[in-house]
């Protein structure tokens, strides 16, 4: 997650939770007895004030949990992460992928009654998206030459070349649409509407109180037939999360978008409750655990000590001691959550302790009484200099830290470990560059074009946050990413993608360690969530 | 209060504050961070981001940014929040009345019940009485209060259901007039008793031995001599000591703010401590710098009113 906080993609359900498919344009009910019952008010935990409620502007997953429910995208996510429609019922893909012909929906309002036309989207594109949210910015930027809206209800995506992730780029988190009438010639950071948002979608805004609460009514004309059941939503900004699962007991709220590990035990088995697992998340989906190597410093420069490391660490343990459960050891640089771009059967180093003290003495890392090897030998290391590196982690992942150090000091490599906020880790490791190994929650976002490739790519070596940590310099590598960015054929992209699996499990710039999730919890008399889009409570329905 | 005096307290203050803003800009730009990390997002590449420092003039050299803000801050203009896209003012001052509702209860809670608890242990003039409050005080006083708090959720609010976990309002339904007011009262509840314990317990064990001190002298023998009752007896020590108790409740209303900051964390309170906590992960600097500036004006203005104090409470304080 890099940045503070968030983990996602979809994962499994529970049985007992009710699920709404979204085909095309109508919701079906396609599990459960219950059927849905109109009326009755949400009311939602959030961790943090959104600040402002317009996640056109930001990737902030404060903003995005808030406001999504009032937006709509052009495209939506189903439970397995694939486009559906939503603002538009129909495309075409030109040009083997160079251009992307969509078909809007008609009849759409703004929640002030104006009409949403193509011309909504051009602008948000081409005036909004492409200079403010980062993510959007960052995949298309450079590649898109325009977007034309040749009538009302038609939008044409034309890019410098065949471009292929742009269906997992259109849904609500990634590129909401916005009116351009709200926002037209004003500066869209400042905007009034930011805080008294108007949007397409299942909600309409009623209130923001600063950092207490958000209130959202059923919007009556939602494009949707029938949608939403809610007559309203409530969030509540709660920002310690056992208190939370308290207020959740209480029957003060009905909704949690993260019930950590320790607290699982007080809901699950309790009948009132309902929990259900995913890896999407409104601020970065698809989240794997990461420990970088900084290639740049000498002693890490030496595979065989980058694979000595990755054979001394036992990765279960993370799961269990760490995540409670939730989550899965990675088997990949790809995230299993993007099934058709993972790798499967890759040989990743196994835990064997023997095999890495081998691999240490090979080097020239030699144990000479206590403590971390000495160096004698070693290439680029003067003799006598001692095997010790640091580790810099947030705050909130120092367990992370705790369960690699004791491994790695067992085969004679000292760990120190170093905790630093966000705001500090960020410029420490990307802009500076002063570490030695860190730990860093890497989401691979809806597609690997948007978040794998920042990690690998040679031209992604700092200074923007979050980058290509490693320093890894590899021209196949950055070839085959070229590659796979403009094949659109998905068979083809996977055969890229394994290749570049293949080659960084051999070359091991980074270890990847745990897949995370996120666990929602909500009351049990409420149904219809769909906890891997923003748009989660567009068909959740409550008994009295 | 003579004319004198303000001018006086005026050109004390200040230079103060000015200083404490000038320093409030340094230690900020000084401690490590960076405010891009927080705006730019996790996936934004180095254009973006360049393009976030210009636009919030964090390219430009240190000292012409302390300039720009020091001019604007004379013009009344605190800066555009990084984060909320507004003018810092209106962010601060939508969560000011929050933030002072805890605070002045806490404060109001603490010195009554603080002076009448000590008062009331003293005059019973039993040792298990003045060991028990002295006992009780100074466990009251070494709990942490974000501790005190989870104690309070799970024994008082959950299971219980007779106070609500979070916030200041009922989230379900929205009431108005009266019941409003009701509905916040039972939400301040346990906020401000929890906030206010610490500060109880440092009162009541200043008052009590005070008391205990002041009643053993002269003119207490003498009163008791010429047969007044017992309580315009404690009533004269009291007033004699209050003096040291008024500066000590006065010099620690910052401290009751920064203890808000964890005890709006525990229990959801839409206040200012929560905002400086968050400003503070994501370096928003004009926010951050606002509340400073507030907190530094604050703490001047209870001084002031504790001089006020000092005037009412003891006829010989004139200041001119």
């Amino acid at each position: 997650m890099g940045a503070g906080g968030t983990r996602g993609g979809v994962k499994r359900l529970l049985a007992s939770l009710v699920l709404f498919a979204m085909a095309g344009t109508c919701p079906m009910p396609t599990v459960g007895q219950d059927a849905p019952v109109r009326g009755g008010t949400l009311v939602v935990a959030l961790v943090s004030d959104p600040g402002h409620l317009n996640p056109a502007i930001t990737t902030s997953g404060a903003t995005h949990a808030a406001a999504e429910l009032l937006y709509n995208g052009l495209l939506g996510r189903d439970e397995r992460g694939e486009p559906i429609p939503d603002l538009a019922e129909s495309w075409q893909i030109e040009e083997s992928g160079a251009v992307y012909r969509f078909r809007l929906r008609d009849g759409v309002k703004w929640h002030d009654g104006t009409s949403f036309t193509a011309a909504d989207v051009k602008f948000t594109f081409e005036n909004i998206l492409l200079k403010f949210h980062a993510r959007t910015r960052a995949s298309m930027g450079t590649l898109l030459v325009g977007v034309d809206a040749p009538d009302d209800r038609t939008v044409v995506f034309r890019f410098k070349q065949p471009y292929a992730p742009l269906l997992y780029q259109l849904d609500a988190t990634e590129a909401p649409i916005v009116p351009r009438h709200i926002y037209q010639g004003s500066d869209p950071q400042t905007n009034p509407a930011n805080s008294s948002p108007i949007g397409t979608g299942a909600f309409r805004f009623v209130a923001y109180t600063k950092g207490a609460e958000i209130r959202l009514a059923r919007n009556p004309t939602y494009f949707k037939k029938g949608l939403p059941y809610l007559d309203g939503l409530v969030m509540r900004i709660i920002p310690d999360l056992s208190v939370q699962v308290l207020a959740l007991e209480n029957g003060e709220v009905d909704f949690l978008w993260e019930l950590r590990g320790p607290q699982q035990s007080r809901l699950t088995g309790d009948p009132r409750f309902r929990t259900a697992q995913t890896a999407y998340n409104p601020g970065g989906s698809n989240c794997i655990m990461t420990m970088s190597f900084n290639l740049e410093r000498p002693i890490l420069k030496e595979l065989r000590v980058r694979r000595a490391m990755a054979h001394a660490v036992d990765r279960p343990p993370f799961v269990s001691q760490i995540l409670f459960g939730e989550g899965k050891v990675a088997t990949a640089p790809i995230s299993s959550e993007i099934p058709w771009a993972s790798a499967k059967g890759l040989n990743l180093p196994r835990f064997d302790r023997g095999e890495a003290e081998r691999l240490l003495d090979s080097v020239g890392w030699k144990t000479e009484g206590e403590g971390p090897r000495t160096a004698r030998g070693v290439a680029g290391v003067p003799d006598g200099t001692r095997l010790s590196i640091d580790l810099l982690h947030f705050p909130a992942f120092a367990k992370y830290g705790e369960l690699m150090r004791q491994p790695l000091s067992a085969v004679g490599i000292g760990v120190v470990l170093k905790p630093l906020e966000p705001a500090v880790f960020a410029p420490t490791v990307f802009k500076d560059r002063n570490f030695d190994t860190n730990v860093i929650s890497y989401c691979n976002g809806p597609d690997p074009e948007i978040g794998v490739r920042r990690m690998y790519h040679s031209s992604q070596i700092g200074p923007a946050p979050f980058t290509n940590a490693a320093a890894y310099r590899n021209p196949r590598v950055d070839g085959l990413f070229d590659d796979a960015s403009r094949t659109v054929d998905r068979a083809g992209r996977s055969r890229l993608y394994r290749q570049i699996q293949e080659i960084l499990v051999q070359d091991l710039p980074y270890y990847w360690l745990v897949e995370t999730v996120s666990t929602r919890a909500w009351v049990a008399r409420c149904g219809g969530f769909k906890p891997w889009t923003g748009l989660f409570a567009e068909a959740v329905f409550c008994k009295r | 209060m003579p004319s004198r005096y303000l001018l006086r307290w005026l050109l004390q203050v200040l230079p103060t504050v000015a200083g404490l803003l000038v320093l409030n800009f340094c230690v900020i730009h000084l401690a490590p961070g960076d405010p891009v990390v927080a705006l730019g997002g996790e996936h934004g590449d180095a254009a973006h981001h360049a393009f976030i420092r210009a636009r919030f003039g964090l390219d430009r050299p240190l000292p012409d940014q302390l300039f720009i803000y020091a001019a604007n801050v004379l013009r009344g203009d605190l800066g555009i929040s990084f984060v909320h896209g507004r003018p810092v003012a209106g962010v601060i001052a939508e969560r000011l009345p929050a933030t002072l509702l805890l605070i002045s209860t806490a404060l109001i809670l603490s010195s009554v019940a603080g002076v009448g608890l000590a008062t009331l242990a003293t005059r019973l003039r039993r040792r298990s009485a003045d060991i028990t409050l002295n006992t009780a005080a100074l466990l009251g006083y070494a709990t942490p209060s974000f501790w005190l708090g989870q104690l309070a959720l799970l024994s008082l609010a959950v299971g219980t259901g007779l106070f609500p976990v979070q916030g200041m309002t009922n989230a379900r339904q929205p009431a108005t007039g009266i019941n409003y007011l009701l509905d916040v009262l039972h939400h301040l509840a346990l906020p401000a008793l929890v906030l206010a314990v610490n500060e109880l317990c440092l009162t009541a064990r200043l008052v009590q031995t005070g008391l205990r001190e002041a009643l053993a002298t002269d003119y207490v023998r003498t009163a008791r001599a010429k047969g007044l009752p017992e309580k315009l007896v404690s009533g004269h020590a009291l007033r004699n000591i209050l003096r040291p108790v008024v500066t000590v409740i006065g010099g620690r209303a910052g401290r009751l703010f920064s203890g808000g900051v964890l005890v709006e964390v525990v229990f959801a309170w839409p206040g200012l401590g929560r905002l400086l906590l968050s400003s503070l992960l994501a370096r928003d600097y004009p926010v951050l710098l606002g509340m400073l500036l507030l907190a530094s004006s604050g703490v001047v203005l209870a001084n002031v009113m504790t001089d006020i104090a000092y005037a009412w409470l003891d006829p010989r304080v004139r200041y001119q």
